[in-house]
């Protein structure tokens, strides 16, 4: 019956709620927690998502629901979960595309991420690495860089799509290096690695998780990272940061983050964000995220906000750079 | 480890009761998801996804293959019965098991489906085995100008499926292609023909497809005619045999099938979809009597399900030696993999052959407990046919609507199958064959995918396609299949 | 003289089909060079061809009689309305509502008249469908208006 009133309250008084948030914290959770995630069930946000969603039932005392809306590189996710934005139930997993780049790729965007999207926790990141074929005559990223100098436009490189974070950063990585390199798009990291193995394409920036079963195997090897610090699953590759000419600040990492809509009860948000940092805390979920490819990143709803600001300008460059060379 | 040794070992592996257990509860829980009309694998190992995360990796991976398996022969007992294919391969299927139903033999349809399908699993199997090195070198080897020619290879083989007159076969074949534009341009991020919904950026929902062209269509055109001809009689055990002619029908049919299915089911994207079109489109042009297809011809129904079953084993091969997987529910399997610390590579077999030859062996159980499961219930499946089509028409359109909804979440995508079922029932109506559409829309991103890429790889020069020999094989097969009518029309005028 | 309706129509309807592909295509996408195709060569082209298979099916239809064939429209109407009212309903009204209205559209259009035969089957298929979809797959749809 409490639901039942809940809902008719929701739709008389909607002004009002809006600006209180739509469930209050004291008797919230109230029904199943529902969260969207963007992919298909056993792809890595997929994954990501389930994880943490366990362990948060548990913490909340109600079952948290991971609902699959697969489509348009995950915006689809966050636009289900804002309809059903009123329930105050309604919450996302993301991979960073959609609160990032997705306002300039998909047109007709039906959401505004500064003013629809409240950020929660960042949940995990993990960075790129540079890769190229075992037998590509250059084993560490100056070499790459003068291969490159030496032929430019000649290096072609894979990435998961046009606008894909992996297409992004190589053109960052291109223009922080001052080379030029040749585009090539794929679907999914196994098929730049067989591409790369059947000698079709030079180099991919790739998730260490994908490449580092070939790099064990001597099939291909990685040259350098795009985090800030290096991969706790691929140690002794060094990060690109620093080296060869490349600005000490070079970053671009991919993440995943837990994020409500916008009007949520900061109440709310607030312990959803310290229930899922103690959850991060747990060394065997770590160990997981780890094998999936994901380094766990705890913080603050401020950090994650900021996260976000950082990569939209971070991303847009990199948007720019590839529509100035499209011209 | 020799190859036997590692089978010895698997087998170790595969009879420990926990392992048999959850092979078998896969394969029931696949079977009875495959049934309902596009309800496929994803929803059931959507379902069990959260146990694998608690139980072994190999129990985990038995239980989600007996899923992968039980859903595909569950699948044929719609498209056989109903016409309602939840996937391409099964849409094949329905091409001659839904006429052999219509001719009061879908117990001998349903039969031969299920031991097509165990005899390409098995064979599949020795491929596997025999192979599996061969066929991971094959899948590394292919470059984009190769799919691309052999795409278009099967494009050309299969378009003569169907049995209407050449020029709407390809213009079924043209729509096809022009649909599968839709969505977002792969190389060059360009939402095509999606006319501002974002519902469309991924394209058309492939079941939503298949079941508007095939499943709605039928019970549009059967509503008023099915109830005349009678409820089919009583099936006894008797029906369900096929024939000795049936048998001597089916022995090469299933051969070539599993040959073709296994060797491009190692390939990673399409293999079980073009082998089990290709399979079919051969048998048809090796027929004495080509026009028996389409009519009801138990090749048309051994070929492809024995194709299908038998790349879908050897699709495990780039999985799990090389970590690509070829489809979605490969990807869920990857995943389960990956989750208890297990990384698909190169360097499994070495690493893990515990769990590679286990699931091997696993494989060939699950496909036993499925034959032995499914025969005694075809029985009760073909009963299905004896409910009066009116109560049962408005049952199989709510099924439909949750089939699809259940592959993506999308009340767009069954709102889709309302349009597209009208449309492929006016296009039955006027002798089209909506097969040759859904082959178009399948192919179609594939081809120009590949193509595309291919030119960027050879920075714009045609001639990869005749420099790379797979490729070249291709193309030359390709010209051959477009001029052997023409030549076989001179010849004899000699 | 008797004319092949049928393949006169689709011919022409595919062959429109065919242009107006190739149309808008040619008007928003960037057709590329032969190294980097852009995304407006293949619907064009694609667009192009099926233009002229039209044309190949409806011309030759003109002197060529056709074959009868019943056209179910009634029932054509009633099976399409019944799956888009599920579409619409099944995320407001829940499952339960959906399938009763659909049952009962898309049985409108049934061969044999009557009222109780229809009404027991929407209850017969909405509690097989919240049996199968909801308790057995624990499908995450809403059930009831409310829910």
């Amino acid at each position: 019956m409490i639901g039942n009133f809940k809902h008719i309250g929701i739709a008389t008084v909607a002004a009002t709620l809006l600006a209180q948030g739509a469930a209050h914290a004291q008797d919230w959770p109230s029904e199943p927690v529902h969260v969207f995630v963007g992919f298909p069930a056993g792809s890595s946000p997929d994954t990501i998502a389930r994880l943490v969603a366990e362990p948060l039932s548990q913490a909340l005392g109600q079952p948290v629901v991971v609902e699959n809306k697969p489509g348009a590189g995950g915006v689809i996710g966050v636009q289900q979960m804002l309809s059903q934005a009123d329930t105050g139930h309604s919450f996302g997993v993301t991979i960073n595309g959609p609160l990032t780049t997705s306002q300039r790729l998909v047109p007709d965007l039906s959401y505004e991420t500064a003013s629809d999207i409240a950020p929660v926790a960042l949940i995990a990141t993990s960075p790129l690495a540079l890769t190229v074929p075992a037998d590509f005559p250059a084993d560490d990223a100056a070499a790459f860089i003068e291969e490159a100098k030496a032929n430019p436009g000649d290096i072609a490189y894979g990435s998961v799509g046009q606008g894909s974070g992996a297409h992004l950063t190589a053109e960052l990585f291109a223009d922080a290096a001052g080379i030029e390199l040749f585009h090539i798009p794929f679907q999914s990291y196994a098929e730049v690695t067989t591409s790369m193995l059947a000698g079709e394409i030079d180099a991919g920036f790739m998730a260490p998780s994908a490449a580092l079963p070939f790099v064990e195997a001597g099939q291909l090897k990685m040259l350098g990272l795009t985090s800030a610090k290096p991969f706790p699953q691929a140690p002794d590759v060094p990060v690109l940061a620093g080296q060869a000419g490349i600005p000490d600040d070079f970053r671009a990492e991919l993440w995943n983050a837990f994020i409500a809509p916008a009007g949520t009860d900061p109440a709310i948000i607030e312990r959803l964000n310290t229930e899922i940092n103690t959850i991060l805390a747990d060394e065997a979920l770590q160990q997981k995220l780890l094998a999936t490819g994901w380094n766990v990143a705890p913080g603050t709803t401020a950090d994650l906000a900021a996260r976000i600001e950082a990569d939209t300008a971070l991303w847009g460059k990199a948007i720019d750079l590839v529509e100035a060379k499209d011209q | 480890m020799t190859t036997l040794e590692g089978l010895a070992h698997g087998l170790l592996v595969a009879l420990q009761p926990s392992i048999l257990i959850y092979s078998l509860l896969g394969a029931v829980l696949g079977t009875l998801v495959g049934v309902l009309p596009g309800i496929g694998a994803m929803a059931a190992i959507t379902l069990l996804l959260p146990i694998t995360y608690h139980i072994s990796s190999e129990a985990a991976l038995v239980m989600l293959a007996g899923v992968y398996y039980g859903a595909q022969y569950g699948g044929a007992v719609a498209s056989i019965l109903l016409r309602l294919p939840g996937t391409p391969q099964s849409a094949v299927t329905t091409l001659d098991g839904y006429p052999m139903a219509q001719q009061g033999r879908a117990g001998v349809a349903l039969f031969t489906s299920m031991v097509s399908s165990f005899a390409g699993a098995m064979l599949g199997i020795l491929i596997l085995v025999v192979l599996s090195g061969w066929l991971a070198g094959m899948a590394t080897s292919f470059g984009a100008a190769d799919y691309a020619a052999m795409m278009v290879m099967g494009l050309v083989a299969a378009s003569t499926i169907g049995n209407s007159r050449p020029v709407k076969s390809l213009a079924m074949v043209v729509v096809g292609l022009i649909a599968g534009c839709i969505g977002t341009d792969v190389n060059s991020g360009v939402q095509r023909l999606t006319f501002g919904q974002t519902q469309l950026l991924d394209g058309i929902n492939l079941v939503a497809l298949a079941m508007g062209l095939f499943g709605v269509a039928e019970v549009i055109a059967n509503i008023q005619g099915a109830d005349r001809h009678g409820p089919p009689s009583r099936v006894s055990l008797r029906q369900l045999i096929p024939t000795r002619d049936d048998v001597r029908r089916m022995v090469g049919p299933i051969l070539r099938g599993t040959g073709l299915g296994g060797l491009f089911g190692a390939l990673p994207g399409t293999g079980s979809t073009i082998s089990s079109f290709l399979a079919y489109g051969l048998e048809r042009r090796i027929a004495r009597k080509p026009e028996r297809f389409g009519n009801g011809a138990i090749e048309g129904v051994a070929a492809p399900e024995s194709a299908n079953n038998s790349a879908s084993i050897t699709a495990f091969v780039p999985t799990l030696t090389l970590g690509i997987p070829g489809d979605p529910i490969m990807a869920l399997m990857l995943g389960a993999l990956v989750i208890h610390g297990i990384q698909p590579g190169p360097t499994l077999l070495t690493s893990h052959p515990d769990m590679f030859w286990g699931l091997v062996v696993s494989f060939g159980i699950g496909n036993l407990f499925l034959l032995v499961l499914n025969l005694p219930l075809i029985g009760i499946w073909v009963s299905i046919l004896r409910i009066p089509f009116r109560w049962l028409y408005p049952a199989i359109i709510v099924f439909i609507c949750l089939g699809v909804y259940s592959v993506r979440g999308s009340t767009f995508d069954i709102f889709m199958v309302g349009g597209i079922g009208i449309t492929g029932y006016a296009l039955t109506r006027a002798a089209f064959s909506p097969a040759l559409l859904l082959l178009g829309f399948v192919l179609g991103p594939l081809i120009e995918t590949n193509l595309r890429r291919a030119m960027l790889v050879s920075r714009g020069d045609a001639m990869i396609f005749l420099e790379r020999p797979v490729a070249c094989a291709f193309v030359v097969a390709t010209v051959l299949l477009l001029i052997w009518p023409v030549v076989k029309r001179i010849i004899p005028k000699r | 003289m008797q004319r092949d309706h049928d393949d006169i129509m689709w011919g022409a309807i595919l062959a429109l089909l065919g242009l107006g592909v190739a149309a808008y295509a040619a008007a928003c996408y960037d057709m590329g060079s032969l190294r980097r195709m852009g995304p407006g060569f293949f619907p064009v082209m694609l667009g192009i061809v099926l233009a002229v298979l039209g044309a190949a099916i409806a011309v030759p239809a003109w002197w060529r009689k056709g074959v009868a064939r019943p056209l179910y429209w009634r029932e054509a109407l009633g099976v399409t309305a019944s799956l888009m009212l599920f579409s619409v309903l099944m995320g407001t009204a829940g499952i339960v509502v959906a399938t009763v209205v659909t049952t009962l559209v898309a049985s409108s259009v049934a061969p044999r008249g009557g009222t109780l035969w229809r009404v027991v089957l929407a209850v017969v298929v909405a509690a097989l469908t919240w049996l199968i979809f909801i308790a057995g797959l624990s499908m995450s749809i809403p059930v009831w208006p409310w829910s």
